[in-house]
């Protein structure tokens, strides 16, 4: 099956409009009758709120063509672990998984799982909706996000080096059994196998992430300098991955904000100015009412390069 | 007579058999001391968070966890032996 599905994610500093910008995106994706699938993947959910529905893991209707889900982190750090933790019990030995009993008790609570959380919650709803037009992800903080975003090349650069020492030692194992018993090991190493399997499922994500086709990605900010800063530091952080920003999006702007040094620090990257509301964007009526305010500059704007080549 | 033959010549085969076994054995002694090693260090690299090691990204120690009992069984004997390294190697090379 094709995979059709465009990932919209939606970037930034906290507070400054990720997941109204999110929502807004994909209500006038919606409306121009996309299939579109907005998942909050910020373990703070703030989509419940704008939409002023009670979200959760399965997807809601929030009007025809646009369905919304918030991802329950810790639901999912607790399926992986029970997983892992089932799938000891059944290749070890009884006595050994028994004495493992203690370290998994103490796993539960180990940091660094967020971020995999997130990718495992990402695949699954890639899986299951590729069908959809758009998949718009409303993010976690910035640094979460850029977490889950450097995972799988971070992954590969260890997983690489763990291939290389495994197929040293499967050298040496056949050598070894090549000399005693006149013939060759048949037996597949697991462990073997199953590094690349890894391997394969990274690259594909990395692959994913880094294709400026399947894979936008917009940055929200205000005109302030601390976001601006912020900004900054995400941009280069994408860059290092070789990871590339979609477009910039300057949120609340009044008509005072001078955006000159944003223009100026971030220049090369599209940009779409949203105005301030003085109304708090929350409700499906105020959001379409907003959409229909500003329609010329969500259409002008590089959401219009987004729509080129889907229908 | 040709049962006696036949019975020398079944113990020369049995002794080449035994003499075969015993040079195959001692030719692979160190490489299989090798081999040991480097899977201790593949444990260690792997699930060295386990014993206070920097590790890899901890999905990567977790889905690899189910297939490695040996390495894990491996790492824990080794920590028994820690202490004498020397008395080790010299066993390996059959010293003393």
């Amino acid at each position: 099956m094709m995979e059709k599905a465009i990932n919209i994610f939606y970037m930034g500093k906290g507070g400054v409009g990720k997941s109204t910008s999110a929502a807004l995106n994909s209500l006038f994706l919606a409306q121009k009758g996309f299939e579109v699938l907005l998942v909050s993947l910020d373990p703070a959910h703030n989509q419940s709120d704008i939409f002023e529905k009670n979200l959760s893991d399965t997807p809601k209707q929030i009007i025809p063509h646009l369905t919304a889900v918030e991802i329950d982190q810790d639901h999912w750090i607790k399926r992986y672990l029970k997983d892992v933790h089932n799938q000891i019990n059944r290749t070890y030995s009884y006595l050994t998984s028994f004495n493992l009993e203690k370290y998994f008790k103490v796993i539960k609570y180990s940091p660094g799982l967020e971020e995999y959380a997130l990718i495992l919650a990402f695949k699954e709803i890639r899986r299951k909706y590729l069908q959809h037009d758009f998949l718009v992800f409303d993010m976690a903080p910035t640094a979460l996000s850029l977490k889950f975003f450097t995972l799988p090349s971070l992954s590969l650069i260890w997983i690489n080096h763990l291939l290389a020492l495994r197929q040293e030692i499967i050298k040496k194992r056949e050598l070894i059994t090549k000399v005693r018993l006149l013939k060759k090991e048949i037996e597949t190493d697991k462990v073997l196998s199953r590094i690349e399997d890894s391997i394969q499922e990274y690259t594909t994500l990395k692959e994913l992430f880094e294709d400026p086709e399947r894979t936008k990605i917009n940055l929200v900010l205000n005109p302030d300098l601390l976001s601006f800063a912020e900004s900054k530091r995400i941009v280069n952080g994408l860059k290092e991955i070789n990871i590339f920003l979609n477009q910039i999006i300057i949120n609340k702007i009044l008509c005072d904000s001078s955006c000159k040094h944003i223009e100026k620090g971030l220049r090369g990257i599209p940009m779409l100015q949203a105005p301030f509301s003085e109304t708090p964007l929350i409700g499906l009526d105020i959001l379409t009412r907003f959409l229909k305010e500003n329609n010329d500059i969500m259409m002008r704007q590089p959401l219009k390069i987004l729509m080129n080549g889907v229908k | 007579m040709m049962s006696f033959l036949t019975r020398i010549k079944e113990m020369l085969v049995e002794t080449w058999k035994v003499g075969d076994r015993v040079g195959r054995g001692k030719a692979v002694e160190a490489v299989e001391s090798e081999v040991e090693e480097m899977e201790n260090i593949f444990g260690i690299l792997v699930l060295g968070s386990f014993v206070g090691m920097p590790s890899p990204p901890m999905q990567i120690s977790l889905d690899l966890m189910p297939y490695m009992e040996k390495e894990l069984i491996l790492m824990m004997e080794k920590v028994d032996t820690a202490n004498e390294p020397i008395s080790q190697l010299f066993s390996i090379f059959n010293i003393g």
